[in-house]
């Protein structure tokens, strides 16, 4: 397999970002790059797809650069989810000009880029080309806060990223190599301060972009700040590429050595799972629940990387579908009652389930997978992680994820108690209206998460072939 | 010639000074040169490594960081400024409005 056969998704997306921006050059029609992205985005899809049984053995490319495996395939199909999906939400919003597809189709290509990171600098390009663009999108205007949620993402994420730098400084300071397969042969070797520190450096980096719990703080403000289509976009894209560079970055570079890793993910996970399902119980504002609920789940991911084993790369993969599959409706519903405001309490949505009877049952469709019901797809996920737990284990992460899961519950009944309230429901206020857009990616979220719990075997046959780089032990 | 500790001892320095800065002033501007601070002592320290090394990929690496904060400073500049014009001030405190 050639290089341009393997890195054909990415070449379609930056063909096609070239050929938005021409297009909005060309037509004053507002469309015109909604549609070429979604075209772009489509065909990617299908590449990925296409490329799937070519790949069974990993093709290392750019000297290591660039791995391309079942694994960023997987990535690939995950954060094209992401971007069709925010294109969609984000069809009828005005506000944003015509830029708004180009800068989801950059964002989208950062994280393809960092689910096929084999080195230091695939993965440092990945994360700014995916942060750059999301500064912007936070930043839009005509936002409620008024570009406080843009402002807040940029400090912190250049301040992150400056951690994540140094870090990867030092450890190439101490290996001399800038590929993760090269850190794993010198690192077996005894260890040297500069190596401990270039790896908490990086690791603080990384996990701050996944939101792990004491880097957390920066995320309930930019979500809640941000647009909604934006803030899907966060939730569920960001966090897949965060996820699949981390799992690589720890299972190429150092997976002679968990010992040193391990325990501390462990005691970061439960930490994580605990902390951001309890501090979503009291939200009002249902960005924020949702932004704490996110932090929750960055904490079973993690449970995934923790574990160090196949069982456990397997169920962070899987569990990346159902979560980003409930995130997509549980945002594509709120854009839809939201209309064209910014901020969504929970009791907004108060006698939804009377006026729009299908939109609310599909709200309560992903909020139980949100709580892994059985049924949806969240269950099986949470099944597949604390199975994970278990067979390595490591119980304490397995009470961490069943104490995790049913204080999330608590915060997710309340939605859908204020939804089925009927008895102060205000009757003056507008029925929330279907939009095109939002119908087809309720649909298809909703749809997906059912199958998922109904019928995972696909998906699951997937996934073992995505974490098939376990063949470096 | 230099010896290499000195080299990363000074780039230590300047991330630490740069981290500090992010955390303890509370002007936008500032805080985002003092991100950019630490961005140049990875860079610092990148080249440093790679000349102990005889490595020609860590001085990609610091090419591509200053390329890279380029890119970040236009648009971290343009952000600040947006957010100037709409409120009329330059503090992370007073501009926070979302509480709890």
């Amino acid at each position: 397999m050639s290089l341009f056969h393997g890195l054909l998704p990415e070449y379609i997306i930056v063909g096609f970002i070239l050929i938005s921006l021409l297009g909005n050059m060309l037509s004053r029609k507002y469309h015109v790059a909604s549609w070429l992205s979604l075209i772009g985005m489509l065909s990617a899809f299908v590449a990925s797809s296409h490329l799937w049984s070519f790949v069974l053995k990993p093709h290392m490319f750019l000297g290591g650069g660039a791995v391309i495996d079942n694994y960023s395939l997987f990535v690939n199909l995950l954060v094209l989810l992401a971007g069709l999906g925010t294109i969609l939400l984000g069809w009828d919003e005005r506000r944003w000009g015509t830029e708004f597809p180009v800068l989801v189709m950059l964002a989208v290509l950062g994280m393809m880029i960092l689910g096929l990171a084999g080195n230091v600098i695939t993965l440092f390009l990945g994360i700014e080309m995916l942060s750059l663009p999301l500064y912007i999108l936070a930043a839009s205007t005509h936002t409620a806060s008024g570009g406080e949620a843009g402002l807040k993402y940029l400090l912190l994420g250049a301040f992150s990223s400056g951690i994540l730098l140094f870090g990867l400084a030092l450890l190439y300071g101490a290996m001399g190599s800038l590929a993760f397969v090269n850190f794993a042969k010198t690192v077996a070797t005894p260890t040297s301060p500069l190596l401990w520190a270039g790896v908490v450096l990086s690791l603080v980096g990384i996990l701050f972009k996944l939101g792990i719990v004491p880097f957390h703080m920066w995320v309930p403000d930019v979500y809640e700040g941000s647009p909604t289509a934006v803030t899907q976009f966060m939730a569920f894209g960001t966090k897949v590429g965060a996820a699949a560079i981390l799992l690589r970055f720890m299972d190429f570079g150092f997976y002679a050595t968990p010992g040193w890793w391990g325990p501390a993910l462990g005691y970061l996970a439960v930490l994580t799972m605990i902390v951001g399902n309890l501090l979503a119980l009291p939200q009002k504002d249902l960005k924020r629940l949702l932004a704490y609920s996110g932090i929750g789940h960055a904490g079973f991911l993690l449970i995934g990387v923790a574990t160090h084993n196949l069982q456990g790369a397997r169920a962070l993969l899987f569990y990346l579908l159902p979560y980003g599959l409930a995130v997509l409706g549980a945002f594509a519903v709120l854009s839809l009652v939201a209309g064209d405001r910014d901020q969504v309490s929970v009791s907004d949505l108060t006698g939804l389930a009377k006026k729009r009877p299908l939109m609310a049952a599909f709200f309560i469709v992903v909020m139980l997978s949100f709580a892994g019901i059985p049924l949806t797809g969240g269950f099986v996920g949470k099944f597949y992680l604390l199975q994970a737990a278990l067979f390595a284990n490591q119980p304490g992460l397995a009470i961490g994820l069943v104490l995790g899961t049913v204080l999330g519950l608590g915060a997710y009944l309340r939605p859908i108690q204020a939804l089925l309230n009927n008895q102060d429901s205000d009757s003056t206020a507008p029925k929330p209206k279907w939009t095109l857009g939002g119908a087809v990616v309720v649909v298809v979220a909703v749809v997906g998460t059912i199958g998922l719990g109904v019928y995972p075997t696909p998906i699951v046959h997937m996934v073992n072939q995505s974490a098939n780089f376990f063949w470096l032990h | 010639m230099i010896p290499v500790n000195w080299v990363v001892g000074l780039a230590a320095i300047l991330f630490a000074i740069g981290a500090i800065g992010v955390m303890v002033r509370r002007n936008p501007l500032i805080m985002f040169m003092s991100a950019e601070m630490m961005w140049n002592a990875a860079a610092l320290a990148f080249i440093a490594f790679a000349r102990h090394w005889h490595d020609m990929s860590g001085q990609v690496m610091a090419f591509l960081i200053v390329g890279t904060a380029a890119a970040e400073v236009g648009i971290g500049l343009a952000i600040i400024v947006t957010v100037y014009h709409r409120r009329h001030r330059l503090d992370v405190d007073e501009i926070s409005g979302m509480k709890n």
